[in-house]
Formats: structure tokens, sequence, C-alpha cells
């Protein structure tokens, strides 16, 4: 079944098109990362769904349903900023998320330790540093032990030991069935968690589907010899090469994922009588799919 | 309903502002009825033969209804701010968000800060009440006791009401406090008054139809009631009543309108 399926969502602020008729579906249990630079639509496309964005068309379903009101409360949301009374303090306004929630009143002082924040709970919410503003709000969508998260930049504000906790708890929660949505625009996070992922630009869909799909990682190998000419010429006439590119020092040969084998390579070169210097297996950077899938 | 309302206890039970604010409105009730009642005493005293025009003390049941809804309705902005602060607190917390992405409608979130504004006005009204109670029964005694007259009380809800609702809308409206407010009192101190002298003036009396001068002019001046009757001629109130109700729901649909259908 389908946790998510966004049908043709476009979203106008004024004269700027902040979603252009956006499309997919996300299936439970995944953890389905949205992609997207600053400014492409990943926040205002949760905030559709969350109902305090008004779309200007399309429809979109939760849990096979159209959506009303009490069906977020089957979902724990983290959107952009965590949203408190500043004057109240952490434990105090995770009384008034669960209260609202109809659910998690008894959670608190499990959510709360999970993030570390049970020394503060009695602290003002104004005092919380950024990062403990975060952590609060990851624990307020952990009441009620939700179905489906949504983390909308989930990490803002942390620092690394906090991240890598948050990364850890986000893949610990998913091994336990739970569909996890993330925004998100860094990409190591993505890599390390998602399932699944879409990519946004300028509010344009690009992109949607398996993670291992759609960031296909391509092979490349990394070859130098004293004779650059000869080795770019050869390397030509290889079998399974998708592409020789020749850089200042080096010659890097393209494969389709998983398809390079070094050892090939080197006994090729040997066998037509060239002495390799270099020769290393590199994975392209997630960084540069990324610029390569949003560029134009 | 009552649910909901629970949570907004829970969001002003720790708001030390709120509270500090209502405290000095509860204050400043018997502090100025008692400013009008310590003159009215200072001036018959001074002056035995002013009784003539004054008539008899407007702190004696029944007019001490009258007296007391009139003196306290000058302070009916701090209720009023207390619900600019109230809205605009959620949109500058984004809390507004957060209710409604933590399972609330849209209509659960308005329908319960309309109701907040009922008991904002019912609380008013309920000190109010005790006031004119207070003064009457020290004035005259208990055995002078009498609720004919306290017609005025439910006009004094009127008229807080309007005022917190007109607040709420204002609070909708501009979403910031600082602005919010300062249309509120500009609007409420200045802007309607003037409004109000000039129609009065030139278009035949309709000034005192406007949103506030609507339920300002349900309760009238108290003091110098011989004299007053004889030049002013009062507006009808049924029609006030009327025109004060339609301004409520008209207040209340533009919040609900504007909630329901704009970003967040």
């Amino acid at each position: 079944m389908d946790v998510l399926a966004v049908k043709g969502i476009t979203k106008y602020y004024g004269k700027i098109c902040a979603l252009n008729n956006v499309s997919f579906s996300i299936p439970q249990g995944s953890v389905y990362g949205i992609l997207g630079p600053n400014g492409s639509g990943k926040t205002t496309l949760l905030g559709i769904i969350m109902n305090i964005l008004r779309q200007n068309s399309g429809t979109f379903e939760l849990f096979g349903e159209l959506p009303v009101s009490h069906v977020r409360r089957r979902i724990g949301t983290l959107l952009e900023t965590p949203n408190f009374y500043h004057y109240l303090s952490g434990e105090k306004n995770l009384q008034i998320a669960a209260a609202i929630k109809q659910k998690g009143a008894g959670d608190i002082d499990k959510v709360l330790k999970m993030v570390n924040l049970d020394d503060r709970r009695q602290s003002k919410f104004s005092t919380y540093s950024l990062g403990m503003k975060q952590r609060l709000a990851i624990a307020s969508c952990l009441l009620g032990d939700p179905e489906v998260l949504v983390f909308d930049e989930p990490t803002n504000g942390l620092d690394p030991v906090g991240i890598s906790e948050i990364r850890e708890l986000i893949i610990s929660l998913a091994k336990q069935g739970k569909t996890i949505i993330m925004a998100s625009h860094l990409l190591d996070e993505v890599e390390k968690v998602c399932s699944h992922v879409a990519i946004l630009k300028y509010g344009n869909l690009l992109t949607a589907g398996k993670a291992d799909e759609v960031l296909v990682n391509e092979d490349i190998v990394e070859i130098s010899a004293k004779d650059l000419d000869q080795l770019e010429h050869l390397l030509n006439t290889f079998q399974g090469v998708s592409q020789v590119k020749r850089l200042e020092h080096v010659i890097q040969a393209v494969f389709p994922p998983g398809k390079a084998d070094t050892e090939e390579v080197n006994r090729f070169c040997i066998d037509h009588g060239l002495l390799l210097n270099h020769l290393i297996l590199k994975k392209k950077s997630l960084e540069a799919l990324f610029l390569e899938i949003t560029k134009n | 309903m009552l649910y909901n309302l629970k949570i907004e206890w829970l969001k002003i039970k720790n708001y030390r502002t709120f509270w500090i604010l209502a405290g000095l409105f509860v204050i400043s009730i018997f502090g100025i009825n008692y400013i009008g009642f310590a003159i009215e005493q200072e001036t018959m005293k001074k002056a035995p033969e002013a009784g003539m025009i004054l008539g008899t003390s407007r702190f004696l049941f029944p007019d001490v209804w009258g007296t007391i809804a009139y003196l306290s309705s000058f302070l009916l902005f701090i209720p009023g701010l207390l619900m600019i602060i109230s809205i605009t607190n959620e949109y500058s917390f984004k809390t507004h968000r957060q209710n409604i992405i933590d399972g609330w409608s849209r209509l659960d979130f308005i329908y319960v800060k309309l109701a907040d504004a009922v008991i904002l006005a019912l609380g008013s009204t309920l000190i109010m009440f005790l006031a004119a109670f207070g003064f009457g029964i020290s004035s005259g005694g208990f055995s002078s006791l009498s609720f004919s007259g306290s017609q005025y009380v439910f006009y004094f809800f009127m008229q807080a009401l309007s005022y917190i609702l007109i607040a709420l809308l204002f609070g909708v409206l501009f979403k910031r406090s600082g602005i919010a407010l300062g249309v509120f009192f500009l609007y409420a101190v200045v802007i309607e008054n003037m409004a109000a002298g000039l129609l009065n003036r030139y278009a035949g009396g309709i000034g005192a139809y406007l949103p506030l001068e609507s339920t300002d002019n349900l309760i009238p001046f108290p003091f110098l009631k011989n004299v007053v009757d004889q030049v002013v001629k009062r507006p009808d109130t049924t029609y006030l009543l009327i025109a004060a109700s339609i301004y409520l729901v008209f207040y209340f649909w533009i919040c609900k309108r504007r909630f329901q259908t704009d970003d967040l």
C-alpha cells in the first residue's frame, strides 16, 4: 500500500511556480528521500500534505484516502523549523502536542530520553540551543509511536554527534518498519539512509523511484601510463567500457555500475604492451551525480 | 470543543504575561470605578446643591449596574490586547501550523479561538458584575440589592465580545503583534471616534452604528442623567443590538474564511 500518493500538485506563490504538476507515491515501509537544492519546493510539498499550505491544483491521498485532519495524527512531522511555545518548558510543549495528537501523553519521558533532552525537560523552550530545539521537534514527532514520520531537514542545526545520533535513530525507526519521508539537501544523509528518492528542482520532479535505480552510480577506473595517447586509443577498444575521458594526467574509463574489473583492465593493457603506473577504481560522488541530474 | 479548550488552557496556564495583564485588568476595573465613586462622593460633600442636578448616587442599586458597566468599558482594550497576544503568539511561534500538523483541522483551530474570545468576554463581564455588586452593596447595603437595570451586564458582555472579536480579527489579518496592536488601538481610540463624530454630525446620527460605537452606545453616560436625557437623543437599543450582532458574525466570518483558505 502507498502511504502517500501525490497526484499532479501545482502550487504558485504569486507568479512563482513552486511546484509544477508533481506526482509520485511513497510505498509503506520505505525511507523516502526528497532531494533538491534550496528553494526547489521540498518544504512546500510537505506543507501542502500537512494542510498548512493550499495547492492551486492536484490532489493527494494519505493511507489511500483523501486527507482529513485526524489522519495527520498517524504521522509525526517536523516541518522546516521546530514550532513550540517559547514561554513553556520542553515537557509542557510535548504535553500540548500529545493532547492534540490524542495519543502519546505517556511517551513523553521515553521520547525525551531518546533525543537526550531529559535533563533539560523543565527548561523553557526559549532557552534551548538550536540543536536542542531540533531534538525537541524530533521527540514530538515520536509521540504516540506513529506509523509514518516526516522529517524536513532533520539534522538542521545539530552538531556532528547529534547528526550521527539522528541518523542512527532514523535507521532504527526504519528497521522497525516505519515509513520515513525525509526532505534534505544533504546528499550524504540521503545516501546513507534512503531506500527511495525523488529529486525536485525549481518545483519540477526530475526523477523518483528506488534509490539504487535513480542514483545509478557508474564505476570509474582511473588509469595512467607514460604514453597517454596510446592508452586512450587502447581503452576505446576495451570491451564493456561506456566512455573514455582524458583528463590532464590520467584517463578515466567509465563502466556501467558494478561492471568494472580492474584486474581485467590491467591484463588487457599489459597484453597490448602498455605498462600502467596508476590504476584505481572510483565511484562517482553522489554530489557529482546530483549536480548532473539537476543541471539544466 | 471542551477537549480543545483544555489544550488552550495548557497554552496559557503557565504564560505569565497573560496573567499579569489579566490581573492588572481586574485591579483597574475596581480602580476606575473607585475613582468615579470617589469623585461623586467628593462633589456631593463639597457642593450639596449639585445633588439637584446629579440626583441620587449612581452607585446605588439599580443604577450601579449601568454606572459600573460604563466606567469599566473604558478598560475593554485590555481583553482585546490579551486576545491579540494569544493569536499573534501562535503566528510568531508558528504553533498555528504545528497544531494543524499535529492533527487539528483548520476549523478546530479557529473555532477554539472563537471560544477563547467568548470565555474572555464572559470573564471580563464576571469581573464587571462583581464590581457592580460590590459597589452597590457597599453603597446601599444588602437590603438595597436589585437586579433591575442588570441588562447593562449583558450589554457590557456584548461590548466586551465586540472589542475582543475585532482584536481577533486584526490579529488574524495582520499576524504580527506590533501591527495588530497598533491598528487595534488606533481604530478603537482614534479612527472610529473621529468617523462617528463626523457621521453623527453630517449623516444624521448613523455614526452610532459603527462597529465599536454600536456597543459603546448600549451603555449611556451614567452621570448628570437628568440633564443629559433632555439634551441627547439616544440611538435605539434594539437597532444597536442588531447592528452589534451583525458585526460580530461578520468579524468571525472573515477570521474563519481567512484561516481556512490562506497559506498558514
